[in-house]
C-alpha cells in the first residue's frame, strides 16, 4: 500500500476515537469541548508505559484507556450538575488546565543512550515500540483498524440496548428519562466515562504512531474537530462520526489541492450542515427511517 | 394507597399548592379538578418528583416518596402521563414502550435480559399492550409520526408498562375531540377494572365525572369541596369557582 495512503488512513482511525468519544457526551445530550484531554492523557500514558516503563504495548494502551475512564469519571462527578454551555466550558477549561499542567512535568531518564519521558514543552520523544518490533505503517494501520472495528462492533452491539436507548432518552428529555425511573446522573456518568475510555485508547495509539507527543498536539482545536466530526456525521448510528472524519480528513486535507482550503470548506461545510440538517447527515430520525424501510424488526 | 397530607408548594410568592390533603384508596379513580392555576399539575409533579414540595407529605402505602429521588419513585411504583405529549419520537412505539417496561414485581429477569433481552413473554406482553391501546398494528412506527389522539394512548400504554401502583394522568384528554374523549372514558374504565388506581387531573367533565369514584376540587391551591361526582356536580362552592358566583353574574350583567 502507497505509504502516503496508509499514513492518512491511519490519522483517520486514531481521529476517529476523538470522534466516537465525543459522539458518547453528545447521547448523553451534552457538548464537550474536551475530550482531547482524555486523548491527551492516553497518549502520554501509553508513553510512559511502553517507553519509560518498557512494557508490551497491550498494557501501554489499557492502561491509557483506563487513566481516561478514570479522569472523564472525575470530570463527570465534578461537573454533575452542570450542563449545557456550563459544562461545554468546564471541559475545555479542564483540557486547557491539563495541556499548561504539561508544559511543567518533566520526568526524563536516561534509556539506552536516549533521554526518554516527558519533558514539558519539549514532549515525550522517542516512543519507539513499534519501531523496536519491527511494525511497518500499514502494520500499525491493521492494528489501529481492527481496533477500531471492535469498537464499532461494540457500539453496535449497544446501539438497541437499554442502555443506549435509555441514555438517549437522558440525552434528549432528562425529565421524561427521570419519569421513566432512569437516573440521569447515572447515565451520564457512565457514558463520559465510557468516552474518556475510548479516547485514552485511540490517544495510546496516536502516541504510538506519531513516536514523539508534546502538549501542543493537544489543542482546543484538536477536542474541536472530534466534535465537529460527530455533528456533521450525526448521532443516529457511531458510523456518523466516522462518516464525519472521512469528510475532513479523507476528503480535506488528504487531497494536496483542497488542503490549502481545508478550513474554509470545513468550516463552510458545518456552517451548512448546521443549517440544513442540524442533526448532522445521519441523524438518528433518518437512521430510524432507514431501518424501517429495510424491514429490520423492533429492537 | 397514595396520600398526600398538608402538601404545600411555594413558587416564590405564588402558593401554587396551599395545604392539600386527600386520600386515594386502592382500585380507585381519583379526580382532581379546578380551574386554571388551580395548582393542580403541580400536584402531580410534586407526587413524581419534578420539583420537591415546599412542605407536607406524601406517601405511597408506607413509602415516604418525599425521601427518594425522582427516578426511583418509578419503582416505588408511580407512573405519569404528561399535560403536553412527551414521547421519544425517534424511537418507534414499540421500543417506547420496551424502555418503560418493568416486569410485575417477583417475575423480575435479570439485567442482561433488562438490557438486550427480547425474551418472547416481553414480546407478547408487550403486544398485548399494544392491542389494549389500539396500537396493535404501529408497533414500527416512529412515535413522532403518529396522530395526535394516538399519541396519547401511546403515553398511556407507557405508563402501564412499568406497572405502577398508581397512574398519574395528567389532563389527558386536552385536545381531544368528543369522540376520542369517549374513547379515553372507556379506556380509564377498563383501567379500573384492570384494578388500576389511577389519578385524574382533568378539565375535560365529561372524562371526570364518567370516570372518577371521587374528586377533589382545588382552588388557588387549596381544597374547596371533595366527593363524589354527583356530589360535587351540586355543590355551589364548586359552581363558584367555576362560573363565579350568581350575584357576581348579575352585577356584571347590570
Amino acid at each position: 500500500m502507497d505509504l502516503y495512503l496508509a499514513s492518512v488512513l491511519t490519522n483517520m482511525t486514531l481521529i476517529a476515537f476523538l470522534a466516537l468519544s465525543a459522539y458518547l457526551v453528545l447521547v448523553v445530550g451534552e457538548v464537550s469541548f474536551g475530550q482531547q484531554a482524555f486523548f491527551c492523557i492516553g497518549a502520554y500514558l501509553t508513553a510512559s508505559v511502553t517507553a519509560l516503563a518498557g512494557a508490551h504495548i497491550v498494557w501501554g494502551l489499557l492502561a491509557g484507556m483506563l487513566a481516561g475512564a478514570v479522569c472523564a469519571l472525575l470530570l463527570g462527578f465534578l461537573t454533575i450538575r452542570l450542563s449545557g454551555l456550563y459544562f461545554a466550558i468546564s471541559t475545555l477549561c479542564f483540557a486547557e488546565l491539563l495541556r499548561f499542567s504539561l508544559l511543567h512535568i518533566r520526568f526524563t531518564q536516561l534509556i539506552d543512550g536516549r533521554e526518554i519521558g516527558p519533558d514539558g514543552p519539549e514532549g515525550f520523544s522517542n516512543i519507539r515500540w513499534i519501531f523496536e518490533h519491527n511494525y511497518a505503517v500499514t502494520d500499525f494501520l491493521l492494528l489501529a483498524a481492527t481496533c477500531l472495528l471492535i469498537l464499532l462492533v461494540l457500539l453496535f452491539g449497544l446501539q438497541r440496548s437499554h442502555l443506549m436507548l435509555a441514555a438517549r432518552m437522558v440525552g434528549n428529555d432528562p425529565v421524561l428519562a427521570q419519569s421513566q425511573g432512569f437516573n440521569p446522573h447515572r447515565y451520564r456518568l457512565v457514558f463520559i466515562a465510557l468516552s474518556g475510555a475510548v479516547a485514552g485508547f485511540g490517544g495510546g495509539l496516536f502516541a504510538l504512531f506519531n513516536t514523539h507527543i508534546e502538549p501542543a498536539m493537544f489543542g482546543v482545536m484538536l477536542g474541536v474537530h472530534g466534535l465537529a466530526y460527530s455533528i456533521i456525521g450525526g448521532l443516529g448510528t457511531p458510523l456518523g462520526p466516522l462518516l464525519g472524519v472521512m469528510l475532513d480528513i479523507g476528503l480535506l486535507e488528504s487531497i494536496r489541492q483542497l488542503a490549502a482550503y481545508r478550513m474554509i470548506l470545513f468550516g463552510g461545510l458545518v456552517a451548512l450542515l448546521l443549517v440544513f440538517r442540524p442533526e448532522g447527515i445521519a441523524s438518528p430520525r433518518l437512521v430510524a427511517r432507514l431501518r424501517r424501510r429495510w424491514g429490520r424488526r423492533r429492537v | 394507597m397514595l396520600e398526600v397530607r398538608n402538601l404545600v408548594k411555594h413558587f416564590g410568592g405564588v402558593r401554587a399548592v396551599d395545604g392539600l390533603d386527600f386520600k386515594i384508596k386502592q382500585g380507585e379513580v381519583f379526580g382532581l379538578i379546578g380551574p386554571n392555576g388551580s395548582g393542580k399539575s403541580t400536584t402531580v409533579n410534586l407526587v413524581c418528583g419534578i420539583f420537591p414540595p415546599t412542605d407536607g407529605e406524601i406517601m405511597l402505602g408506607n413509602i415516604n416518596l418525599g425521601a427518594i429521588a425522582p427516578h426511583q419513585r418509578v419503582d416505588a411504583g408511580v407512573a405519569r402521563t404528561f399535560q403536553n405529549i412527551r414521547l421519544f419520537g425517534d424511537l418507534t412505539v414499540w421500543q417506547n414502550l420496551w424502555v418503560a417496561w418493568r416486569d410485575q414485581p417477583g417475575q423480575e429477569q435479570g439485567w442482561v435480559s433488562n438490557w438486550f433481552g427480547r425474551s418472547t413473554s416481553r414480546r407478547q406482553e408487550i403486544q398485548k399492550l399494544l392491542e389494549f391501546s389500539g396500537l396493535g398494528d404501529k408497533a414500527d412506527h416512529l412515535a413522532s409520526n403518529l396522530a395526535f389522539g394516538e399519541q396519547r394512548r401511546l403515553e398511556l400504554a407507557r405508563a402501564m408498562a412499568a406497572k405502577p401502583k398508581i397512574i398519574l394522568l395528567d389532563e389527558p384528554a386536552a385536545g381531544m375531540n368528543s369522540a376520542e374523549v369517549k374513547d379515553l372514558c372507556h379506556r380509564v374504565l377498563a383501567m379500573k377494572e384492570m384494578g388500576m388506581t389511577v389519578l385524574l387531573v382533568e378539565h375535560v367533565m365529561e372524562l371526570v365525572m364518567n370516570v372518577t369514584d371521587r374528586i377533589t376540587v382545588l382552588n388557588f391551591g387549596r381544597p374547596i369541596a371533595q366527593g363524589t361526582p354527583l356530589e360535587i356536580q351540586n355543590n355551589k362552592l364548586v359552581q363558584e369557582a367555576y362560573f363565579g358566583s350568581s350575584e357576581n353574574a348579575q352585577g356584571g350583567g347590570n
